[in-house]
């Protein structure tokens, strides 16, 4: 309980809340059910690359390819369908297509040795222009309608791309809770020369966590596309600062070895809820990437200074029983002497 | 000796690059080496090269700043509207470079005062500095500024602001003889910067900390004061950038330089420099900015579509630093085998 108590997500959660809470007071449109789903719903696509997003910065890297391996797997989705595959071909390339890339980011880092960073940064470039190159530079308008009512579905007026994500979510939380090897993230990111000791297969579970990312955004692309209809060349663009600023929000360390997937999830949440606040506060939309940067800054600091102040006091009351023992040895020790 | 060799030869192969690049790209099109035309389109890519120059010491520093491209940005949409509301050009020059210094020093800070990665905080204030340069004209709406023209600032919101005067242009158009200005300014800029490098004691800080910020630390390096001077540096080189790019377009925006990053820090990379801190040099990173510019010019005039082009700036990116780790492997290999080969000879000697 305590842990919870503490937990970054829930510290997230609770200013998430109380920034609803506080809109709603100007603007009491805010709580109406509709508007809520609508959040949920435009978060969906961040929320994806944010969960692979998480996996890579568990253990300890970065990647900020994502957005880019959202939008050229969207392109190979638009392009199949409009090569006439049926949905589920399309969506299977799709996720192969994030797939690859993860898997070639992950080569890259894992057995060349490039630095995460670097790696990613070139690749975003890469496939960034890959994409263009794919299309010409043109939109792809021609995907069947059929793919766009999955986004307008709605069982109980909740789409049906947020049942499915949530079931998603559900899966990976209960798959990270239970699987053993998923351990190995965490255990690699929080100290990689003691993993690689202990046994682990650093090396696989760093793979594993740049294709998860791949994965994710393949998966992202799919929900992107369904919902808007066609694909533009912007898809995903920008979205892999957002991704990281998201996990980041939501309390995944890029110093590795902490996080869960509750974080990328109410992180990415916390970020898209922050676009439609301002819009129910009548505050221009040009100010909401500023509010966005000064959250992100203001919930890092914050974490620090909650992270110092308590190592302080751990380090105070180590002091105070250090000198209580010094003391009771010389108080065991005075006697003696005076006998003597 | 053998760490200062290996590294000049690094600047010496980017060199010998760089002219291979020009005469490869000279004989596919002898138009390309008129040499008014490759000083010319030097201006096309002087912002990156003078953006990547201040990155340059402050990732020798083992930090990194990706904000400087919305600092590009804010630079120019300040002097842009200063210059609306009726500020001197001058003034207004001196205030956007201001803002500049306060942004980097503002990143300085908050990275010198707490451990959270340079990257996150960076990566917050790329944010929040790109939203402060979307958002600034509305602003000053709401504060109740007078702008000349109809519509207020926020007219200016998304389109560019032009109609700057001849004298402010002229850094981005001009030329000194026959050099043109951007590209003055980025040399001026990297000289200092590499005199600061290498001939002053807060070059040789930089490098401490790099190196390992705990020695730096106990050997009695400020370390806050540096840390946050060299982010300013940064943001003082972002805001020049932005400038010129402003002078040379002709028009302030405030997402100017937002594509910038990519060509930024691969002309960083590529120029030598660790991420990881300690190593790396300026002109490495120009010489590698010239790299970068005339293969991406060259490539467009052998009419390859400027959608190809980050595809091999990435390419490059990730092979330069695969070549360094691979170069950086061999030495080792053959350093432990004259080892081997050593004790071998030794051991015989010994035992015969």
């Amino acid at each position: 309980m305590k842990r919870l108590l503490r937990s970054r997500e829930l510290l997230v959660l609770v200013l998430l809340v109380a920034m609803v809470l506080a809109v709603s007071t100007v603007n009491a449109a805010v709580l109406r059910p509709i508007t809520l789903i609508n959040i949920v719903n435009s978060s969906l696509f961040l929320m994806l690359i944010a969960i692979g997003q998480m996996f890579v910065v568990l253990t300890r890297g970065i990647d900020v390819s994502v957005g880019a391996i959202a939008g050229l797997a969207a392109v190979i989705f638009g392009l199949s369908l409009e090569a006439g595959m049926v949905l589920p071909v399309a969506m299977v390339l799709a996720l192969l297509t994030g797939l690859a890339c993860g898997a070639f980011n992950a080569a890259g880092i894992v057995f060349v040795g490039v630095p995460p960073i670097i790696m990613t940064l070139g690749t975003l470039g890469a496939y960034r222009g890959l994409m263009r190159v794919l299309t010409g530079g043109s939109w792809i308008e021609s995907v069947p309608q059929s793919i766009k009512a999955l986004a307008v579905t709605r069982y109980m007026s909740v789409p049906l791309m947020v049942w499915a994500v949530a079931v998603l979510v559900v899966v990976v939380a209960v798959l990270m809770a239970r699987l053993k090897p998923v351990r190995n993230f965490y255990a690699v990111g929080d100290n990689r020369e003691g993993a690689y000791l202990l046994g682990i297969n650093v090396r696989a579970t760093e793979f594993t966590a740049y294709v998860l990312a791949g994965l994710f955004s393949g998966a992202a692309a799919i929900v992107f596309t369904g919902q808007i209809g066609f694909v533009p060349m912007q898809t995903g663009s920008g979205q892999e600062l957002k991704a990281i600023a998201a996990v980041v929000l939501g309390g995944v360390s890029l110093m590795g070895g902490t996080g869960t997937v509750w974080s990328a999830v109410i992180g990415a949440l916390f970020l898209t809820a922050v676009d439609s606040m301002m819009i129910f506060l009548k505050v221009p939309g040009s100010w909401n990437n500023a509010v966005a940067g000064a959250v992100l800054l203001a919930v890092v600091v914050f974490d620090y200074v909650i992270r110092r102040t308590v190592r302080n006091r751990q380090l105070a009351m180590r002091a105070a029983e250090m000198h209580h023992a010094e003391r009771e040895h010389d108080a065991t020790l005075r006697p003696r002497e005076a006998a003597r | 000796m053998r760490a200062s060799t290996l590294l000049r030869s690094w600047e010496f192969m980017l060199a010998v690059v760089l002219v291979v690049e020009l005469v490869v790209l000279g004989m596919i099109n002898p138009a390309f080496l008129n040499i008014e035309n490759l000083l010319f389109s030097t201006s096309d890519f002087a912002h990156v090269i003078i953006a990547a120059v201040g990155l340059t010491l402050v990732v020798m520093t083992g930090g990194i700043d990706i904000s400087g491209v919305s600092i590009i940005g804010l630079a120019s949409i300040v002097l842009g509207l200063s210059f609306i509301a009726g500020v001197p050009i001058g003034l207004a020059v001196v205030i956007a470079l201001a803002t500049g210094i306060a942004a980097g020093a503002f990143n300085g800070a908050v990275i010198a005062s707490t451990d959270v990665n340079p990257l996150i905080i960076t990566l917050a204030t790329l944010f929040l500095y790109a939203g402060i340069a979307t958002g600034l004209p509305t602003l000053l709406d709401m504060l109740g500024f007078e702008a000349y023209g109809a519509g207020g600032f926020e007219a200016y919101q998304y389109e560019g602001i032009t109609g700057l005067p001849k004298v402010f242009t002229w850094i981005g158009n001009g030329r000194i003889g026959w050099i043109p200005m951007p590209l003055v300014t980025a040399l001026v800029l990297a000289a200092v910067a590499s005199w600061l490098m290498l001939r002053t004691r807060f070059g040789r800080y930089l490098k401490l900390i790099g190196v390992s910020p705990a020695v730096a630390h106990f050997t009695g390096v400020p370390i806050r004061r540096t840390l946050v001077a060299v982010y300013a540096i940064n943001g003082f080189a972002a805001a020049v950038a932005g400038l010129v790019l402003t002078g040379y377009l002709g028009s302030a925006r405030s997402d100017l330089g937002s594509e910038a990053l990519l060509g930024i820090i691969t002309a960083v990379v590529l120029g030598g420099s660790s991420i990881y801190g300690g190593q790396g040099s300026v002109l490495g990173t120009v010489l590698a900015g010239f790299v970068l510019g005339f293969m991406r010019q060259g490539l467009l005039a052998l009419g390859v579509t400027s959608d190809v082009v980050p595809v091999i700036v990435g390419g490059l990116l990730i092979g330069s630093v695969a070549l360094r780790i691979g170069m950086s492997a061999l030495a080792a290999r053959r350093a432990n085998q004259a080892a081997f080969a050593a004790e071998r000879m030794a051991i015989k000697g010994n035992g015969g």
